[in-house]
């Protein structure tokens, strides 16, 4: 395995380096980066042209040119990387941090729920192929898939942030619009949910009724404005969760799941308690250590209890744990949201990763970027969802036809087994190169998304460097995008041996 | 303020467009354009002339405007040097220093009271007396003195050197002519608040000149010597005692995105000062609580870099106050969408479109009747009304090179020297012009920078209607006409379609109509036009400036030098809630007296 990796790094580096020379002669011929001072009229045109020809090395010979920006990188092997400055005398290895950063929190939340997502919506689609679900879904992503950035892009900016935004000033629902709401999903989770004729109509029937009263009821408590929840309502929840966790998992005469699971409940209950005022103005390493034990904890409740059954155990509480923790979370968020919407009265913006300036306590920052980021992590989603859900579906669809799953069929496995053990995980295999490639790509590719939002990402810091023909800012973009591209490709081999016993070294 | 007029000229060339300062000085008068909504019924300030309106006895109040003119990121604190000098930059740099003077709406100049006034002493030589304001003071406190002009005067000075090398200043500036227009440089008591300059030659344009620029004091303590010490080192040109000034003053205030300069070392002569960075988002200014002039309105000016394709909903969901994209009917047509929501700024710019014709030898249009014949056929009332008019109602026909329509000396000079006859398209003269010179057929390559729809339009509707005179127009548009080994470069055009954008200077256009000047694209060659513009160039009266340009004006028409076509249109917009927003025609863009901005209460 270690020598694959090593073989596999060492012609990357090869291909990083051919590309580097490739691309460098590229874009130092791809215009003119005098262009500007052409065109000027300024009596000190020839002196300002005479500045920038030897600021930029322009009457160096190109290998030359190259030669130094080599040097320059190749120190980042003993940590001193220098990438140079771009046209107007900025390092760019400040400007290189500052789009990667911003990318990556574009990037990231975005994959992932494409991903979940739209691997959930793959096997679903898969094991009811051919129903009216799959042609609906089928027929969802790749409207999604095939929507103009720019023009989606306007869209949820003129109805999720506008009309959004002069909705909560004082929300209003008009009880025609949610008994049409209530019709709508009554529809949707019917085709989900699925079952016989009379099931799906008492699916319809109390979704259609129950939505719209809800909808009039949190109106009637002006919810949007001022919404809560208590610890009553986040035990009820998590009780749930840990009921219907139990329920499928085992079964719920099974005491040594049902117990971890109820006493995580209980553990939730008193942590909602305990941390109330730490939690009132937390930071986030007090977040992901509380997400740590809200997940750990349950975890070892459940092992000690489980008996045999401590795997089983052990996850049902983890579920628990995290769902109690995470509804924990979105009390005090709803806690801080009436003092969030006096700060920023119109809290979904069109640009921007944050508010400038703005004020506030910890919850308040966090839902200030969480309403920056919304939009354009719901359209990167939504484009991404469809490629992860036509790969997944027709990866389960062509393992599902494979001799070990009517083997494992025919042991008398039940469904749920034969698809999440046995198929499933073998249909991941080709999803995980996907992955990976998708990544790498989005952390180049995001430039119209980044352009829309007014993000000033690595795409934006490509293509203002290519033109303004400007070579530094543009190599730099590469020996990121390049260096992630080689390195999920990686990583996508790797975690192909790890699923696939077949391919192990 | 405005920094110098190289500068101007230089940032023209960032945004694309190509410079060249035309205005002669207008004089106070009417603002520049048609303000629709701008300075009614919010309750903004009124307005008498083109300069800033006096909003009377007003204290800074709290809260924040947002604007964005585009997306490049804020660069430096300097925006003095070839690399920073850029008009998203000036558009914040100029809010934070006081000059001497600005620009009105319409390119007109106005002295800047707040920070001291200037006369003129003699007129040969030239002597100009600067008074500095008693209680002018930098952000830190300092007193703002004569050495800060020194200052000024130094980075601009390329005899100022190493080892007597003009090709290496010390300075890395964008302006490098003082030294020698000026060689003596200010003088006076440089802790003191008076100094004249001498300027060696006449120069209509000395008001434009920027005798302040950053703080002295700084500059001498990063470079470990007193104040006096470095003016009198600058003033004396020993280049080796300023060598850590001047590394200081290229390098020192530039920082990585997101980190502003030690606010010990960035104090600020204007009304607003550096508040906050966020690298990639917006830039922040906050008001200078030390400014001796009229306060900034409103406490906090926060500059976003925005896509002009965002500007739009981003100012709907009043994420933005005011913004300043690209002038396109479909912008233009949103935000009229948008109703009472906002105003919106529109009118014309110092900038203008033109067909110069190429006079290298063995051109077609080196021939006076050929160049009469494309002149009669090119349709420019047709290209005005169907590509200038949806942005600009009240646009017309450009008839003139150095004054703009809605200048007021315009209607002067335009009597003067055209008479209208290449007002309507004439299609059979420009025929039997054709015929006369058996030159039916003629092909007219028409060059541009290309991408550009609109100019890809007006050589459409020039080869529609010029080819039915008997030419032959060709769509030239290239990427690189202008580059080195493009066909401006070899001479393989016919007419060129470009624009220059005015920065008020009243000389420069000699650089472009006088024989052997750089700007002279087309070679054009008339002694007449040379003289002329020798005479305007040497003297310092406004009458005879204003005569010459009459004079060169018709000489130009007569000789058809090439043809103008239209002002270039503005359009800007700002939520209706904020006051004193108003449109200028100059490069300075809306933000031109962005410290007056103030929200409605």
């Amino acid at each position: 395995m270690l020598k694959f990796i090593a073989k596999r790094l060492g012609s990357a580096l090869a291909v990083l380096f051919a590309a580097s020379l490739l691309l460098y002669i590229l874009v130092i011929n791809s215009g003119d980066p005098l262009k500007d001072l052409r065109e000027s009229n300024a009596d000190n045109r020839e002196y300002l042209m005479a500045q920038r020809i030897e600021y930029m090395e322009l009457d160096q010979p190109w290998y030359l040119r190259y030669w130094d920006w080599l040097t320059g990188v190749s120190k980042c092997f003993v940590g001193q990387c220098d990438l140079g400055r771009n046209i107007n005398g900025v390092e760019v290895s400040g400007l290189l941090a500052n789009a990667a950063s911003s990318t990556l929190r574009l990037v990231l939340i975005a994959t992932l729920i494409a991903a979940i997502l739209g691997i959930a919506i793959g096997v679903l689609t898969a094991v009811r192929q051919y129903s009216g679900l799959d042609y609906t879904v089928t027929f969802l992503t790749f409207l999604f898939f095939s929507l103009p950035v720019f023009w989606a892009a306007v869209l949820l900016k003129e109805y999720l942030a506008i009309g959004f935004n002069d909705w909560i000033a004082a929300p209003d629902i008009s009880l025609g619009t949610s008994i049409l709401v209530g019709m709508i999903l009554g529809l949707i989770l019917q085709t989900f949910l699925a079952g016989s004729l009379k099931r799906r109509m008492l699916t319809f029937a109390v979704v259609t009724v129950f939505v719209p009263l809800a909808m009039q009821y949190s109106l009637w408590l002006n919810f949007y404005r001022y919404p809560q929840m208590g610890p009553a309502f986040i035990v009820v929840l998590t009780a749930l969760v840990a009921l219907s966790a139990t329920a499928m998992s085992t079964g719920l005469k099974e005491k040594r799941v049902l117990y971890p699971a109820l006493i995580t409940v209980a553990l939730v209950l008193i942590a909602y308690y305990a941390t109330f005022y730490l939690m009132a103005e937390p930071n986030t390493w007090i977040l992901l250590g509380g997400l740590i034990l809200a997940v750990l904890l349950p975890a070892l409740v459940g092992r000690f209890m489980g008996g045999r059954l401590r795997k089983v155990a052990a996850s049902v509480a983890m579920a628990t744990g995290f769902v109690g923790a995470a509804l924990t979370v979105v009390d005090h968020l709803f806690r801080a949201w009436p003092g969030f919407l006096d700060n920023k009265g119109r809290p979904i913006s069109t640009i921007g990763s944050s508010t400038a300036n703005f004020e506030g306590g910890y919850w308040d920052h966090f839902l200030d970027n969480g309403t920056q980021l919304l939009l354009p992590t719901i359209l990167l989603a939504i484009i991404s969802l469809a490629s992860y859900s036509r790969y997944t579906r027709s990866s389960m669809l062509e393992v599902q036809q494979q001799d070990y799953i009517r083997t494992a069929r025919s042991k008398g496995l039940s469904e749920r087994t034969v698809i999440f053990r046995h198929a499933f995980r073998n249909a991941m295999i080709p999803i995980a190169t996907i992955a990976a490639f998708d990544f790498a790509g989005l952390i180049g590719g995001a430039v119209i998304t980044e352009r829309v939002f007014g993000w000033k990402g690595m795409g934006e810091m490509f293509a203002t460097g290519l033109d303004r023909v400007d070579a530094n800012p543009v190599m730099a973009f590469f020996l990121v995008t390049g260096t992630a591209a080689i390195l999920f490709n990686l990583m996508a081999d790797i975690v192909y041996a790890l699923l696939d016993p077949r391919i192990r070294v | 303020m405005r920094f110098q007029r190289v500068s101007k000229a230089v940032a023209v060339g960032a945004a694309m467009a190509l410079a060249l300062s035309a205005c002669a000085p207008g004089g106070g008068g009417d603002p520049a354009a048609s303000e629709s909504g701008a300075a009614g019924g919010n309750g903004s300030a009124e307005v008498t002339n083109s300069g800033l309106a006096d909003l009377g006895d007003i204290t800074t109040k709290d809260g924040a405007i947002n604007v964005s003119i585009g997306a490049p990121e804020f660069l430096s604190y300097n925006g003095f040097t070839p690399n920073t000098y850029s008009t998203y930059n000036s558009g914040i740099v100029d809010r934070m220093f006081a000059g001497f003077s600005y620009f009105g709406t319409d390119g007109t100049l106005y002295p800047n009271e707040d920070l001291g006034s200037y006369e003129k002493v003699s007129d040969d030589p030239l002597t100009i007396k600067y008074t500095i304001n008693e209680n002018a003071v930098w952000s830190d406190g300092t007193p703002i003195t004569v050495a800060d002009s020194v200052l000024a005067w130094g980075v601009q000075n390329l005899n100022l050197n190493e080892g007597g090398d003009k090709e290496k200043p010390l300075f890395n500036s964008v302006s490098v002519d003082l030294g020698d227009t000026v060689p003596k440089g200010p003088q006076g008591d440089v802790a003191g608040k008076e100094f004249t300059v001498e300027f060696a030659a006449p120069d209509p344009d000395w008001a434009l000149q920027s005798w302040m620029l950053h703080p002295a004091h700084v500059v001498a303590k990063e470079a470990g010597m007193s104040t006096e010490e470095l003016a009198n080192a600058i003033l004396a040109g020993e280049s080796d005692k300023l060598k850590e000034a001047a590394e200081f003053w290229n390098e020192g205030w530039v920082t990585n995105p997101g980190t502003l300069p030690d606010e010990a070392i960035s104090p600020v002569s204007g009304p607003y000062k550096l508040g906050s960075w966020k690298a990639g988002e917006s830039v922040t200014l906050v008001a200078n609580e030390e400014y001796y002039g009229t306060p900034a309105a409103t406490k906090e000016l926060t500059f976003r870099f925005v896509e002009d394709a965002a500007m739009v909903q981003a100012l709907q969901n009043k994420d933005l106050d005011v913004i300043n994209p690209q002038p396109t009917v479909d912008t233009l047509s949103q935000l009229e969408a948008l109703g009472d929501q906002i105003n919106i700024q529109k009118g014309d710019t110092l900038t203008w479109e033109h067909l110069d014709f190429n006079f290298t030898e063995g051109n077609a249009f080196t021939n006076l009747e050929l160049r009469k014949a494309f002149a009669m056929c090119v349709p420019r009332q047709n290209i005005v009304d169907n590509l200038i008019k949806p942005l600009n109602p009240e646009a017309i026909v450009m008839n003139a090179r150095e004054v703009f329509p809605f200048q007021d000396n315009y209607e002067d000079v335009v009597s003067a020297s055209y008479d209208g006859r290449y007002d309507e398209v004439d299609i059979e003269g420009a025929k039997k012009i054709l015929e006369e010179q058996d030159a039916v057929g003629t092909k007219v390559r028409i060059g541009y920078s290309a991408p550009n729809e609109r100019r890809t339009n007006q050589v459409a509707a020039i080869k529609s209607s010029c080819d039915e005179a008997g030419f032959e127009i060709e769509d030239d548009g290239d990427a690189k006409f202008f580059a080195p080994g493009g066909a401006q470069d070899r001479g393989d055009y016919e007419v060129a379609l470009f624009a220059w954008a005015g920065s008020g200077q009243i000389s420069s256009g000699q650089n472009i109509y006088a024989t052997g000047k750089p700007q002279n694209f087309g070679k054009y060659s008339n002694e007449q036009v040379d003289a002329e513009w020798e005479t305007l160039a040497t003297s310092l009266d406004p009458a005879v400036h204003q005569e010459q340009v009459k004079k060169i004006e018709k000489l130009l028409w007569d000789d058809l030098y090439g043809i103008p076509v239209f002002a270039h249109p503005g359009l800007s917009a700002s939520g209706s809630d904020i006051q004193n927003v108003r449109h200028t025609a100059t490069q300075d863009q809306i933000v031109w007296n962005a410290n007056q901005w103030v929200r409605a209460e």
